[in-house]
């Protein structure tokens, strides 16, 4: 019989103080289940963690020069991108971390949809991750008003000012968030201490429940098994993986930010100091947020100044909350993979969602408009250019889904393309068209006997 | 004990009520505090600072604070001087008058109101609020505070 092997050094001296040897044997043992999908969607989890980790790290740099005030945050991060060696480089990367970061947690939600792991007993792990996506949008917002520039001051007059539409308490949420009854320097120290302060507490205290939970949960198994497969050993395979990965991260953002290091200029991409904020000065042509707030941007254009006995941007904000409420249910909503039966619907969602954001971003961008044009005809041109682009990524995606993984199920996705259709080629109003599609899909849905999670159905992962 | 009713449930009742009074002692004034103090609010009418005045005859309109609200001053096309609330009612945005088109406009969201600050297009709601604006003899402009 073999000698238990023992601990000698620093993991000695560790044990007889703290007896860590059970947090090993967990190490040691910890697997990641492989085989049933790519791998691919396991490292995105990792990947928003090492971009929030430099947002951290070039934030505290940041925080040495930069000053809130009136006369001082604008001029101090001009000095910071002009003057301080480097300033330029460090801005540049927690600007573009700043976007990797959502993209990869974008990436990291709709991977989890698609391959339904909010199921149980992993609820609560969707419901904190949904929550880090939330205060990762705040971060993106209260970060953006920091520079004190007019995009900013703008950016955030929007932003808070839809706040006002919550029934009861709206005004008082407004004041709050504002600091005073419009967007002043006021404004800025609240955001200032939301950004460096209350939100990174919030994120950290987060990110450690969410990585608890996974920790104590392991990975979720595919939709079907009962027992897990053959997993690779989390410690060194993964883990030198993992690594690997964030290494390339690494390697992609500081090529960003030295190659383009004010942004593509795209609206919504774009992180150019420009001019001082003047709230005495009119909106310019042309202002977008930030590009993950585009659909909502577009959203409250699309609403007519009246409907159903509400303002516009009342029943838009209604229209939000209730789709938010709703992307946080999911877990509890669908009942299929509840039951560990594949959930087809689910599945369609989150390509739905995705052509929904897509139109609404890429009408948001004007793309095909004339430059600088503003009327009608210009709106018109970019509805259809944005509806054809839809149309052509959604037979895409749908040709890989059928072909690849031979989907079936594709009424949700159907009305998110028609939608488009309805509104960009044959000129209904988004509403319109919307509400049209919406009807179809919600019949088509009741016909096919969906919502009893039916056995067809359940063919289509 | 009175039916179901014992000394314990009577206490945890009790103890439930403070908590929640306890609660809302420190609620209230972290909530009070939050929400800042109405800014000071000057009455009268507000005197156009030259440079503003001078601004009108350059570029047809100025925007000028008055009592913590943004006020779009103009030119219109009949060259009489106009005050609408600069606040677009759709999202807030400062608007601007476009005096070619003779129409003021809020780029934020594409919205357009004409002089009198009715809503042509776009998503605003409301028309914007009006405020009395004069000239005196001297050449000074003033804006009165409330709402025409």
């Amino acid at each position: 019989m073999k000698p238990a092997r023992t601990s000698t050094g620093l993991r000695a001296w560790l044990e007889d103080r703290y007896q860590l040897e059970p947090l090993f044997q967990f190490l040691s043992h910890k697997e990641v289940p492989i085989g049933a999908h790519s791998m691919v969607w396991y490292f995105l989890g990792g990947a928003t963690l090492f971009f929030f980790a430099i947002q951290i790290a070039t934030g505290i740099l940041l925080l040495m020069y930069y000053q809130a005030g009136e006369a001082t945050s604008y001029e101090s991060i001009r000095y910071i991108t002009t003057k301080v060696p480097f300033g330029w480089l460090i801005r540049s990367i927690h600007c573009w971390s700043a976007h990797l970061m959502i993209v990869s947690l974008v990436i990291h939600m709709f991977s989890v949809l698609v391959l339904k792991a909010y199921r149980p007993p992993r609820e609560l792990t969707w419901v904190s991750g949904y929550l880090l996506f939330a205060i990762s949008l705040g971060f993106g917002f209260s970060g953006y008003l920091l520079p004190w520039n007019e995009l900013a001051y703008f950016a955030t007059v929007v932003g808070t000012d839809s706040v006002k539409s919550v029934p009861l308490v709206g005004e008082w949420i407004l004041e709050v968030l504002r600091g005073g009854p419009d967007v002043s320097i006021a404004t800025l120290y609240r955001f200032f201490a939301l950004h460096v302060v209350i939100l990174p507490l919030a994120a950290i205290a987060l990110i450690g429940s969410h990585l608890l939970f996974v920790q104590r949960q392991g990975m979720a198994l595919p939709v079907g098994s009962t027992k897990a497969p053959p997993g690779m050993p989390f410690f060194p395979s993964f883990a030198v993986r993992d690594l690997l990965l964030w290494l390339g991260c690494l390697l992609v953002l500081l090529s960003l930010a030295v190659f383009v290091p004010y942004g593509p200029g795209l609206p919504g991409v774009d992180w150019e100091l420009g001019v001082k904020a003047d709230p005495l000065m009119p909106a310019y042509p042309g202002i977008k947020p930030e590009w993950y707030f585009l659909w909502v941007y577009q959203l409250l254009k699309e609403f007519p100044p009246h409907l159903l006995g509400l303002e516009g941007p009342q029943l838009c904000l209604l229209l939000v909350s209730v789709l938010m409420v709703f992307w946080a249910a999911i877990p509890w909503l669908d009942k299929s993979a509840r039951n560990n039966r594949p959930s087809p619907m689910f599945t369609d969602l989150a390509f739905a969602a995705a052509y929904f954001l897509l139109f609404l971003t890429l009408k948001a961008w004007d793309i095909g408009a004339p430059e600088g044009a503003h009327d009608e005809a210009a709106a018109l041109i970019t509805a259809r250019w944005s509806a054809w682009a839809v149309l052509a990524v959604a037979a895409v995606f749908s040709a890989f889904r059928a072909i690849r993984h031979g989907h079936h199920y594709y009424i949700l996705s159907l009305a998110a393309v028609l939608h488009a259709f309805g509104h960009g080629i044959l000129g209904f109003s988004y509403l319109v068209a919307g509400a049209s599609t919406a009807a179809i899909a919600l019949g088509l849905a009741l016909a096919g006997g969906f919502f009893s999670s039916t056995a067809s159905a359940e063919r289509n992962g | 004990m009175i039916g179901d009713y014992t000394r314990r449930s009577f206490l945890d009742g009790l103890l439930g009520v403070a908590t929640l009074g306890w609660i809302g002692s420190v609620l209230y004034p972290v909530l009070s505090y939050l929400k800042p103090p109405p800014p000071p609010v000057r009455s009268g009418p507000v005197r156009l600072s030259p440079s503003a005045t001078e601004r009108i005859e350059r570029e047809a309109f100025t925007i000028v604070s008055a009592a913590g609200k943004r006020i779009l001053v103009f030119r219109d096309g009949d060259r009489n001087l106009r005050a609408l609330d600069a606040r677009c009612t759709h999202e807030g945005c400062t608007v601007q008058y476009v005096p070619k088109e003779s129409v003021v406009w809020c780029a934020c969201h594409n919205a357009r109101f004409d002089e009198q600050g009715r809503v042509i297009s776009g998503p605003p709601p409301r028309p914007l609020g009006r405020y009395i604006v004069k000239k005196d003899g001297a050449g000074n402009v003033f804006v009165h505070q409330e709402s025409a």
